[in-house]
């Protein structure tokens, strides 16, 4: 499970976490420098709970990281089995026209603007394992697929781009959003809403799609049916 | 070396008493097949032996630190020697692997690399596996029985002594060990190389265990004994894949791993041999960048050779390839196991053209290499001396030093007109003598 952290555009302070029935637990960071909470319960169990609260402290820049090592990050310019094109992405990017803009912050602003207007957000209409291809002959999706499909496009054009989990003020679920290597900068795109990221939202986790950055990961040994729940709250302090 | 012969029979049914075997799927079916043991050795005088030990030596060490480099700062992609698609296209790299480093900053502790032997006399680099290669018990024990069927037959021919494979596999579980036990780690009776974790375990003094004995607790790993009892683990040679390691980390599904044993790695507490992370170096495709590794990292022109391969990546090698198509071999960089190898010569008209099309397609996903015209060796058939093709694994240990084991398992294909001499594919091996003159 993934706790936020610091980074030019937001401090997390007071950060509290609780985990029910689980007295051991660890702390990592993983390849994308997310922090990861992890542990195991050996002791049959009924239920678990995670609960982690504090405060963030958002805007305090407009990007969320400087490197001056962008080669570090190539790996985010290749695409994975979520954001692959297909025939679909393929047209579509070329429709973009994409070279007509010269900078790359301009190239990700006009795929966000373009998808923001020409795909339906819609519940329902995909899956959690939906690749961007699909979601995009299907036309309507949630954040994960806006997410996705805007990646994939990035990435069409080299350009490293990461997904992103987070919250936003005023949501009952996490959200999703993009990143953009601009000039060493990595800047917040969010094409669900067709704005740049600032200080509404919180980052918690990035990676190369959604499948990096899950909420929640884990395994239970014995045959009984699973339910599993999320509530994000973020209320203005 | 009449001795020898005369016994192949017994041999092999002691090897087969002995479980000598490894499984296949077929048609989602596990079938056990025993592995055909040719008595007639191949045999490598001391001064051919020096200069492929010369040349494996390198060869790792130039692998090694590719795998450093390549977890660590990339320099060998900023100095533009090898493009950056081919790492991170390739399936081995592992990203939960970037930034790690092993304990002592070895990756490929045990590497198997397969030659083979020209008409010409050459010495070619077919691939190196530096995952999980299996193969060293299989000469180990063939040898042991020999032994015991004709002991004079050694000495009198000058064969070095190749009984110590499994002291040096302990030397380099030891070094690396960060305080604890070695186990090595099986996932379990079904798998192909069930007798040789068994073999290595009982040879080498590490406990043979499968994950659900093992657990990691506040970041150790602890391996529990049928009493209950936890003893604390220094040293994994696992022999299940990457994927497989941890459900946490990798496959999600997998129920042979152990949860958490990344990070135990991670964090320095346990070594795992091989590192995961591994397939980014043996991948068919870095194959082709070996030279130029050996060249950047070591300062020295490559000993051993490649296979003359092409990289249908580059515009170039695309062309040759498909002007040359009939004269080559054509792997598929994500198989492994004599899968995924096509020779140009055997398609059909049919076949060939959609082959031509996905080749065009995914250029990435293959390479194409001249056949070599293999150096047959002698097996016996019904009795009669036949010419056969074969390789050889030749098993190369890490431990700060790297040493190459003075023997490896020579695999031949039984079908006369085949090249494919896996072990998967239904080949046999052979004793390999390294002598002392």
């Amino acid at each position: 499970m993934f706790l936020p952290t610091d980074s030019a555009r937001q401090r997390i302070d007071n950060l509290h976490t609780q985990v029910l029935n689980c007295p051991k637990y660890s702390m990592t960071r993983d390849n994308f420098n997310n922090k990861k909470l992890y542990g195991a319960i050996e002791k049959p169990h009924n239920s678990f709970e995670v609960t982690i609260c504090g405060t963030a402290k958002t805007g305090l820049d407009i990007y969320e990281e400087y490197t001056l090592n962008p080669v570090e990050y190539s790996l985010l310019k290749v695409q994975t089995p979520l954001t692959a094109p297909g025939k679909k992405l393929n047209e579509y990017y070329k429709n973009l026209e994409l070279d007509k803009f010269s900078g790359t912050y301009d190239k990700a602003l006009h795929i966000m603007h373009t998808l923001y207007y020409t795909f339906s957000y819609i519940k329902g209409a995909t899956d959690i394992h939906e690749s961007a291809e699909t979601a995009l002959s299907i036309g309507k999706g949630v954040c994960q697929d806006y997410a996705h499909i805007m990646i994939s496009l990035l990435r069409m054009e080299k350009i490293p781009a990461r997904y992103v989990v987070g919250m936003m003020l005023g949501e009952g679920a996490s959200h999703a959003w993009v990143e953009v290597l601009c000039n060493g900068y990595w800047y917040g795109f969010d094409p669900t809403n067709n704005k740049l990221v600032n200080d509404e939202y919180i980052k918690v986790s990035c990676g190369r799609d959604s499948n990096d950055c899950s909420v929640i990961r884990g395994k239970f040994y014995g045959i009984v049916n699973q339910l599993q729940t999320e509530s994000v709250t973020v209320e203005e302090v | 070396m009449d001795g020898l012969i005369k016994n192949a029979d017994t041999i092999n049914k002691l090897l087969a008493r002995y479980g000598v075997k490894f499984g296949i799927y077929k048609n989602g079916e596990f079938k056990e097949q025993l592995f055909p043991f040719d008595p007639i050795p191949r045999i490598i005088d001391n001064k051919e032996f020096s200069y492929l030990e010369k040349g494996l030596t390198q060869r790792v060490k130039a692998l090694n630190c590719f795998l450093s480099d390549i977890y660590g700062r990339k320099l060998i992609i900023k100095d533009g020697v090898i493009p950056e698609e081919f790492i991170y296209s390739a399936k081995g790299f592992l990203p939960p692997c970037d930034g790690v480093t092993p304990p002592k900053n070895i990756y490929s502790h045990i590497s198997g690399i397969d030659l083979v032997q020209s008409k010409d006399d050459n010495w070619y680099i077919l691939e190196d596996n530096l995952r999980v290669p299996s193969g060293a018990s299989y000469p180990m024990i063939a040898r042991e029985l020999q032994r015991r069927s004709t002991p004079d037959t050694f000495l009198n021919n000058s064969v070095i002594d190749n009984r110590n494979y499994a002291d040096l596999l302990k030397e380099v579980m030891d070094y690396v060990n960060t305080g604890g036990i070695n186990v090595i780690l099986s996932p379990g009776r079904y798998n192909a190389a069930f007798f040789e974790h068994s073999y290595l375990a009982e040879r080498t003094g590490a406990i043979l265990t499968t994950g659900s004995d093992i657990v990691c607790e506040n970041d150790n790993l602890y391996y529990i004994d049928y009493n209950g009892k936890k003893q604390r683990i220094g040293a994994v040679y696992r022999r299940i894949s990457d994927e497989y390691l941890d459900p946490m980390t990798f496959y999600e599904d997998s129920v042979i791993g152990i949860p958490h044993i990344f990070e135990a790695y991670k964090k320095g507490n346990v070594a795992l041999l091989n590192a995961p992370g591994n397939g980014v170096a043996d991948d068919k495709g870095i194959y082709y960048f070996v030279p130029k590794m050996i060249k950047y990292y070591l300062g020295e022109e490559s000993i051993l050779l490649n296979a003359p391969t092409y990289l249908p990546y580059y515009e170039q090698d695309m062309k040759y390839v498909l002007s040359n198509f009939d004269n080559l071999v054509i792997k598929d960089v994500a198989e492994a196991g004599g899968y995924g190898v096509v020779f140009g010569n055997s398609l059909t008209k049919e076949k060939k053209s959609e082959f031509i099309e996905l080749l065009k397609k995914e250029p990435r996903r293959f390479i194409a290499q001249e056949v070599i015209d293999f150096y047959d060796l002698d097996i016996l058939d019904n009795g009669e001396r036949v010419p056969r093709k074969a390789d050889l694994r030749a098993f190369v240990l890490s431990n700060g030093e790297t040493k190459v084991w003075p023997s490896g398992l020579t695999r031949f294909s039984r079908n006369p007109d085949s090249f494919i001499v896996n072990s998967s594919q239904g080949g046999g091996f052979k004793d390999t003598w390294v002598l002392s003159r």
